[in-house]
């Protein structure tokens, strides 16, 4: 990479850790550090919200999936919005109102110390180790694409994240939140007007080939439970999950805490009801622009550069048989999106779109052969979609806006992996340290031992980025136990909003919720995982009102007392 | 000088409405824009 974007890069990196820094003058007390002393505008909030959902996963994987998939995964956030309006008149006004650190807090005073505890391990478990494997997703891609060790990689995401997270406390995280988002933002658009000055066809022609392809495919109005993507999965199964992450999920809850009033943080979960479907369809069509830029444009036939040296070396009497098949199929095909683009009746242009189709075909088999050629010379699973978009930037976006994408990349990463150090190291001191080893001591002591925890999760995390690669199947089967109880929690908390449920009815609603959905992921595996948020959510409340009414008939709460 | 007073229970009903029905309109298009470049371009 030029110098110019290293050092747009190193500005950005020096820039967030500095002003970190300077934010922390006013988290001399636990409320300042975990909550702000909730004095923050809806719109650093709100911001602060839309930057930790959008990691760098989203920066790099998900146009890469609109490459390769297209649009289709929009319909994945139609849930969304619905979700925003729901939580704004239910728990955000709980939670807000009722002076909490943690989601999980709020749990204990609704019903008992055993049912807040258990929730918050589980969020401490799934959120630890996916805050390691978001820092490795983009670690892994960098060390890749500038040939550093993975190490290096992570630390260049890790050491500035812990440090202002560590330093600033949950302002240092918002604030950076909101220039993180600005950036990624800023970043995104930099790549559309690129590919729209650089694109040898009008956009209108692009979008022709790119739907020709099925790429301009939003919808799947089938009610398919095995499929994930479904305009039915996505308003029904994503309600539940984005109830549950914005709801019940500390590293959003502890976002929305931090506002000046209810009405802030309503507003605040609103920007991103109005905000997220356009800005991840921006994400989605910046990768299908840059697929049918790759139309005209020759792209490497396999992305990961990693991938590509190590079949070079070991396969490469068959590698170059395979490289020389696709440029020449290459050239015809671009030839073929041409024909496409200057058809000048609609019976020319169909018979040019059947050519197209054809090459485009052949050039999949040929991709699929180099794929399946890397993954048997690596033994890893190619992974390739992620390296689509950081090697067009590297190649084809001028000096300075490729290290502002990097700068974004990395921005992307730190937004969200602060806000789950910071809220891990809030469950951590708030629903343990201080609930049952040390409940009473001073502020001065609780702000020493979070900043403490908040350390600790950094460096956890970073260990665990660092051996991503060999704890590969450990994190995939955490992340899956993860999925297990997101709808469980959010059940539970739909519980605490009804009068009269009980301690008991919640706890054992709780397990029997997770154990239905480890049931269905186990025996039916068949059932796509958006749908395990809704499975969960019901039987939690379904087994928790059981429960809860047995225990109003033999008066539960006199026989616990006694 | 004046004290804002808490909303009603009704006010809180019609506010969340109007929230509701201006999200879901938002929503219908985006929708409707997905459905439109679906239809102009989609096989």
């Amino acid at each position: 990479m030029h110098w110019i974007n290293w050092t747009i890069v190193a500005v950005y990196i020096l820039y967030v850790v500095v002003d970190g820094i300077r934010r922390s003058k006013d988290t001399d007390s636990l409320a300042g550090f975990f909550v702000a002393n909730k004095s923050l505008s809806w719109w650093v909030v709100g911001l602060s919200v839309m930057a930790t959902q959008l990691s760098a996963i989203t920066m790099i994987g998900t146009p890469g999936q609109g490459a390769t998939d297209g649009i289709r995964f929009i319909q994945f956030y139609f849930g969304l919005p619905i979700a925003m309006v729901i939580l704004g008149v239910t728990l955000v006004p709980f939670l807000h109102g009722s002076g909490v650190y943690t989601a999980y807090e709020f749990l204990e005073r609704r019903f008992d110390a055993r049912t807040r505890s258990l929730t918050a391990f589980l969020f401490l478990l799934s959120r630890g180790m996916s805050a390691g494997t978001i820092i490795a997703a983009p670690g892994v891609v960098l060390s890749a694409i500038f040939g550093i060790p993975l190490v290096w990689a992570v630390a260049l995401i890790g050491v500035p994240t812990v440090l202002y997270t560590m330093i600033g406390g949950v302002q240092a995280v918002a604030w950076a939140d909101v220039k993180q988002m600005f950036l990624i933002v800023f970043a995104l658009l930099a790549i559309v007007v690129v590919l729209v000055l650089q694109m040898p066809v009008s956009p209108d022609d692009a979008l022709r080939i790119a739907g020709a392809t099925g790429r301009l495919q939003a919808f799947d109005f089938s009610f398919d439970l095995n499929e994930t993507y479904t305009f039915w999965g996505g308003i029904i199964g994503g309600t539940f999950l984005m109830l549950s992450y914005f709801g019940t999920d500390q590293s959003q809850v502890q976002r929305y805490l931090t506002a000046r009033s209810v009405d802030d943080a309503r507003s605040s979960l609103l920007m991103s009801a109005y905000w997220k479907i356009p800005l991840q369809l921006l994400v989605l069509l910046v990768g299908v622009g840059i697929f049918v830029y790759y139309q005209f444009v020759r792209p490497p036939l396999l992305y990961n550069p990693a991938h590509e040296s190590a079949v070079v070396d070991t396969r490469g009497d068959a590698y170059a048989s395979l490289q020389q098949r696709y440029e020449d199929v290459f050239t015809l095909r671009s030839d073929a999106a041409l024909a496409v683009a200057d058809a000048a009746d609609e019976a020319i242009g169909s018979v040019a779109m059947e050519v197209f189709l054809e090459r485009e075909a052949e050039i999949q088999g040929i991709r699929g052969e180099a794929l399946a050629m890397a993954e048997e010379v690596t033994g890893e699973s190619s992974r390739d979609v992620n390296y689509i978009v950081p090697r067009f930037a590297l190649s084809e976006l001028p000096i300075g806006l490729a290290g502002l994408f990097i700068a974004g990349v990395l921005a992307a990463a730190m937004s969200s992996i602060s806000s789950e150090l910071n809220s891990l190291a809030t469950t951590s001191i708030i629903d343990f340290y201080r609930r049952w080893v040390k409940p009473e001591a001073t502020d001065a002591h609780y702000l020493l031992v979070s900043k403490g925890a908040t350390a600790f999760w950094g460096v956890f995390a970073c260990v665990v980025a660092t051996f991503a690669a060999t704890l590969g199947s450990l994190i995939e089967v955490v992340n899956r136990f993860g999925s297990f109880f997101y709808g469980s929690i959010l059940g539970v908390f739909i519980l605490a909003m009804i009068p009269r449920t009980t301690g008991r009815g919640s706890f054992f609603g709780l397990i029997a919720g997770m154990s239905l959905v480890g049931f269905v992921n186990f025996r039916m595996p068949e059932v796509a995982f958006l749908w395990h948020n809704v499975i969960g959510a019901v039987a939690v409340v379904v087994v928790g009102l059981v429960l809860s009414a047995t225990d109003r008939g033999g008066a539960p709460e006199e026989r616990e007392a006694a | 000088m004046s004290q804002k007073s808490t909303p009603t229970r009704a006010e809180a009903r019609a506010r969340f409405r109007r929230t509701l029905i201006q999200v879901l309109l938002v929503q219908l298009v985006a929708i409707a824009a997905l459905a439109a470049l679906q239809l102009r371009y989609g096989l």
